[in-house]
């Protein structure tokens, strides 16, 4: 998760469970930034993120009698982040036919090891950043819940409608894209895709 | 799937250093999602293989500079989603106490204002209930007795019905066919309505045409035609949609009339409702009469049996009413008999000396009347004399102006609870300047014109009524639309329900401010309505654009399989 270690607020969850406004704003407090920053990754505006962010926490306001105790409070946080940005992303790809699922047909050229290596080292984050920002909604979302969330690969198959077996495929072509948008930056001028 | 079961890339070359991982088999490697004998496999190979142990630590470190870059608090947290929850609770605070104390103040005065005189005015005209719902439904130009009362608790149980499982289903179903299975609703209450109507109503059509004398109707008559003549007998209401008609026979109902002239020579034993250019009446009507039109005559052989309400250019009684006149015109001539009292209100009003009038006259406009002397009259004429001044000059002006914005708020209020989702789109469509603009102009003057064809056919009139009525309630809608987002600019920007309805009051008030403005006010306001029709449009437009069901796993997002050339470098020679 994004705070590992991080102690789960229980006795904070169960007040505003019962109704507790401070409770409540104790949670947003300690919480909102992360799940801003998850929004910002998965979704391609600013304003995108800030509105998603009040939208999940004004749901998960309303959702919060539904949480299982037993289990962690940030994993089931990010799973309903997660199933809400998607749902926008997939509402507005549809909507504005901006994506394509032909990408998913290309076959992936072989990776040169020590070009990947290089790719790597010289990249930084903000370049890994800024190249998220490039890809296609299902492979950012999918980059995002794993890598930013930690989310399983059962919880990553469930939020992206996907079997679980093809979550490994997503994840291979997202970081294919990633590497793309990060040669096309610049960062491997002369070795193309990898 | 292939890549887990085989971790290790082409099986045809034989041993394994002769053979390379595939990228799959890292990925899945180092996300630990191999079973335990192929992971072992691909360590072992690892070990062996400096291109793939290569490819494994570079992709390893891939997934660190992955997860480091986005956890990397890069951005601080942008200054309204820190005040979100404070700003919240705040707006909370202060909407409600506005929200309510306008609603209330609305409320009552709208009904003191409006409906209470309304009511009384229409209780003298023959329509006295004890309550608004009696009087708007079961008294009604359209209420048809006693019989119609199981068909209406029917609709009612459905609607009850229907809006609890919308309740249910509200966050199961995409907004697409949530409003599609409304708008069906609507057709299936009002096929509903039509249909045990239709099997006892004959429908008339034609250039001509005739009840002849003789004749008899049993059931209601619907007549769509250019001309029209009963002469015979109707025991049933008479719904006309002509020209000109002619009603010599008996109507054992009542007559409810669309025409450009309407003349009731012979009897009609319920009420007459007439909308029309003009009606003359020379026969006699039991009930009542209620009469929109520009010049009514009731002849002096002509009888009204209850009270008489007419709007009309021109009026001219010479017959005999037996209970209440009510009237607003521009020129008023009394001849004959008022039983009961009159209530007028026009330029000008003269009564003749054949005059007999049995109760009080109130009587408001330009001049005094003409009152002939030799009039029989029960009192003197109590006239009062029109005044006429700016509006803006009047203090009433403005405390309706702030009625009417606490009634805006009230209505943005409830629309915005019923439909939170459809208001916010709405809101953020009106930033769309041209496309809601071109869309408003287009829906404002062409909803209305489609509404009145489709009222043209009998099927089509409750479709074209209700789509009138719906496009009338848009237009103030609208107006909310815009005030919410003149107070999001104010404001800020929210997509919280409460915040955005405490914004809305505040944009529609200065909405309300800018439209009362002299001489520009009124163009302000059109423009306020295209505009926010347009936004509402677009946002129903967009509701019914496909989209996936968020319940189904769509093929669509199902990825390909991976190419299977996809190793490193292929099969190494041997």
């Amino acid at each position: 998760m994004s705070a590992p270690g991080k102690t789960e607020p229980t006795e904070a969850i169960a007040r505003a469970r019962a109704g507790d406004a401070d409770a409540w704003g104790d949670l947003y407090r300690e919480y909102a930034p992360a799940m801003f920053r998850f929004c910002r990754r998965a979704l391609p505006t600013r304003e995108d993120a800030e509105d998603a962010t009040m939208e999940i926490f004004m749901k998960l306001r309303d959702k919060l009698s539904q949480y299982d105790e037993t289990r962690s409070f940030s994993a089931w946080l990010y799973k309903v982040a997660a199933n809400h940005c998607w749902d926008l992303l997939r509402r507005r790809r549809i909507r504005q036919d901006k994506e394509t699922d032909d990408v998913a047909d290309v076959p992936l050229e072989h990776p040169d090891p020590n070009q990947l290596d290089r790719m790597i080292e010289q990249s930084t984050n903000d370049e890994v950043r800024r190249a998220l920002g490039k890809l296609g909604a299902r492979a950012r979302m999918a980059l995002v819940m794993r890598y930013y969330s930690d989310m399983s690969y059962d919880e990553i198959a469930d939020a992206l409608g996907v079997r679980r077996a093809f979550v490994g495929v997503v994840l291979l072509r997202a970081r294919h894209e990633l590497r793309q948008a990060l040669g096309e930056r610049g960062a491997l001028a002369a070795g193309g895709a990898l | 799937m292939s890549d887990m079961d085989n971790p290790l890339g082409d099986p045809a070359s034989g041993d394994l250093p002769t053979k390379h991982l595939d990228e799959m088999a890292c990925l899945l490697y180092i996300e630990r999602q191999l079973d335990r004998a192929r992971a072992q496999e691909v360590s072992a190979h690892t070990q062996d293989c400096n291109q793939c142990r290569t490819l494994l630590r570079a992709m390893e470190r891939e997934s660190r500079l992955l997860t480091r870059a986005m956890l990397e608090e890069d951005e601080a947290l942008p200054s309204r989603l820190a005040q979100f929850q404070e700003r919240t609770r705040r707006s909370m605070q202060w909407i409600w106490g506005v929200a309510f104390g306008l609603a209330a103040t609305g409320v009552y005065a709208l009904y003191t204002g409006y409906i209470e005189p309304w009511e009384q005015q229409l209780a003298q005209a023959g329509f006295g209930s004890t309550s608004l719902l009696n009087l708007l439904i079961f008294q009604g130009a359209f209420w048809k007795g006693w019989q119609s009362v199981i068909t209406l608790l029917e609709v009612v149980a459905m609607l009850t019905l229907g809006g609890f499982g919308l309740a249910f289903f509200r966050r199961r179903l995409r907004r697409g066919s949530a409003l599609a299975l409304v708008l069906t609703g609507f057709c299936a209450v009002g096929a509903l309505l039509m249909s045990p109507a239709a099997s006892a109503q004959d429908v008339r059509k034609g250039d001509t045409t005739e009840v002849r004398s003789g004749e008899t109707i049993k059931g209601d008559i619907f007549i769509f035609s250019h001309h029209t003549r009963i002469d015979g007998t109707v025991d049933g209401d008479v719904y006309l949609f002509t020209q000109d008609a002619n009603i010599g026979g008996h109507v054992k109902g009542d007559v409810i009339a669309f025409a450009q002239s309407l003349r009731v020579t012979g009897d009609v034993d319920g009420n007459v409702r007439s909308f029309t250019n003009n009606l003359t009446v020379t026969g006699n009507v039991t009930r009542n009469v209620l009469a929109f039109q520009e010049i009514l005559n009731l002849d002096p052989s002509g009888k009204i049996g209850g009270s008489l309400t007419a709007f009309a250019q021109s009026f001219n009684l010479d017959g005999q009413v037996g209970r209440n006149l009510l009237f607003f015109a521009q020129h008023g001539t009394i001849s004959g008999t008022v039983d009961g009292k009159i209530d007028a209100k026009c330029e000008a009003l003269r009564i003749n000396g054949s005059a007999k009038v049995g109760g009080p006259i109130h009587f408001e406009g330009e001049n005094a009347p003409d009152v002939a002397a030799d009039a029989k009259l029960a009192a003197p004429v109590d006239f009062h004399k029109t005044v006429h001044k700016p509006k803006y000059e009047e203090g009433g002006y403005y405390v309706w102006q702030v009625i009417w914005a606490a009634a805006f708020v009230l209505f943005g209020l409830v629309l915005f609870q019923v439909m939170p989702s459809f208001s916010k789109e709405a809101v953020v469509n009106v930033e769309h300047y041209g496309a809601s603009f071109g869309l408003g102009v287009l829906v404002f003057f062409g909803v209305p014109i489609a509404a009145a064809i489709a009222c043209a056919t009998v099927v089509g009139l409750f479709i074209g009524i209700s789509t009138f009525f719906l496009w009338y309630a848009t237009l103030y809608y609208a107006q909310i639309i815009v005030g919410a987002l003149v107070g999001q600019w104010l404001l800020g920007r929210t997509r919280e329900t409460w915040p955005l309805i405490g914004r809305m009051a505040v944009g529609v008030v200065i909405v309300r401010l800018c439209t009362t403005v002299p001489h520009v006010g009124g163009w302000v306001k059109f423009g306020v309505m295209l505009w926010g029709t347009g936004a509402i449009s677009l946002a129903l437009y967009r509701r019914f654009q496909p989209a996936i069901s968020a319940g189904l796993p769509g093929a669509p997002s199902v990825p390909t399989p991976l190419h299977p050339n996809t190793t490193i470098g292929g099969a190494v020679p041997a």
